[in-house]
C-alpha cells in the first residue's frame, strides 16, 4: 500500500479537547482501512498567516503529522470528513516519498 | 561646418563604433578575470584598425599571471549536497527567502546547483500552501539566522 503523510493543523484548544479532536481523526483512518504509522506532535505555535475556517478567523494552531498507509481510493472521502470537521483548521494528505539509501548529491555527472 | 555630401569628422573623443567591441572586451577581462581569454589577447592586434595607447589595451600583467583550475570549482558541490530538503524544515527554508518580501532567492543569489534549488523552491511552496511557512515575510526568529545567500541588505 502506498504511503502517506497527513499534516494536521488542529485548532488551538485545550489539551483534552484537543487529544479528542487527534483521537477522533485516527480512528477516521482506522475505519477506512488505513494503518497508522506514526503520530507526530509538532506543538502549538502562531499560524504563518491568519487562515479562516468553519467562520472562524484562526491564529494558533497545533500541528500534527499522521504517517499512515492506505489504499488510495480511500482519500478523497477522508478529506471531505477532514474539511467537514469544526476542530481542523487544515488537513493536507501528501504522498510520502521513497527515500533512495544513496542520495549522490550535486556533485558533476 | 556641415553640408550635404560631404563626410562628417568626429571629434577626437567620441567611440569610433569599430572599435566597440574591442571595448567591450578589455572591460569583460578587467572585471570578469577569465584567465582562459589571454590567449585570445596575445594574439596580434588587427593592425588596420586605428589604434588605442597601449595602456589601454594590455591589461595589468599580475591579474592574468595566475591561472586556476577551472575544474576544481566544479567539483564542490553547492551547499545542500548532502542535505535533504523537507517541507517540515522550515528554518532551512527561510534561509533562502527574503526577510523583507518573503520572495525566493534565485539561482544567482543562493548558489545552489539545479537540483537542488528546485527542491527548495518546491518544499517552500508547498510549506506555503500546508500552512507551515509565511509567504509574505520570514518567521523573526528566524532572522537572526547566518546569512548564506549573497545578497547584501541594508540593516
Amino acid at each position: 500500500m502506498p504511503r502517506y503523510e497527513l499534516a494536521l493543523i488542529l485548532k488551538a484548544m485545550q489539551r483534552p479537547e484537543t487529544a479528542a479532536a487527534v483521537r477522533r481523526t485516527v480512528e477516521t483512518l482506522m475505519e477506512r482501512g488505513a494503518v497508522v504509522r506514526n503520530l507526530e506532535n509538532m506543538g502549538e505555535r502562531l499560524l504563518p498567516y491568519k487562515i479562516t475556517k468553519h467562520n472562524e478567523r484562526h491564529s494558533r494552531g497545533t500541528y500534527f503529522l499522521v504517517d499512515f498507509y492506505c489504499a488510495p481510493s480511500i482519500l478523497d472521502g477522508l478529506l471531505n470528513h477532514l474539511h467537514r470537521d469544526v476542530d481542523v483548521v487544515r488537513p493536507t494528505v501528501l504522498k510520502k516519498e521513497e527515500q533512495e539509501p544513496k542520495s549522490s548529491g550535486c556533485g558533476p555527472s | 561646418m556641415w553640408s550635404l555630401g560631404t563626410t562628417v569628422t568626429l571629434p577626437a573623443f567620441t567611440v569610433v563604433p569599430e572599435l566597440l567591441p574591442v571595448l567591450c572586451q578589455v572591460k569583460m577581462l578587467c572585471v570578469r578575470g577569465l584567465q582562459r581569454l589571454k590567449a585570445i589577447f596575445y594574439l596580434p592586434r588587427n593592425t588596420s584598425h586605428r589604434s588605442l595607447t597601449s595602456a589601454e589595451v594590455l591589461p595589468k600583467d599580475d591579474a592574468l599571471l595566475k591561472v586556476e583550475n577551472l575544474s576544481r570549482e566544479s567539483k564542490k558541490g553547492c551547499m545542500l549536497c548532502n542535505v535533504t530538503v523537507d517541507f517540515k524544515n522550515i528554518q532551512l527554508l527561510s534561509q533562502f527567502v527574503s526577510p523583507h518580501t518573503g520572495r525566493i532567492y534565485g539561482r544567482h543569489i543562493t548558489g545552489l546547483c539545479g537540483k537542488k534549488q528546485k527542491e527548495i523552491s518546491k518544499a517552500i511552496k508547498k510549506a506555503h500552501s500546508l500552512g507551515f511557512m509565511p509567504v509574505t515575510h520570514k518567521y523573526p526568529e528566524f532572522m537572526k539566522d547566518p546569512r548564506i545567500c549573497s545578497i547584501k541588505h541594508l540593516d
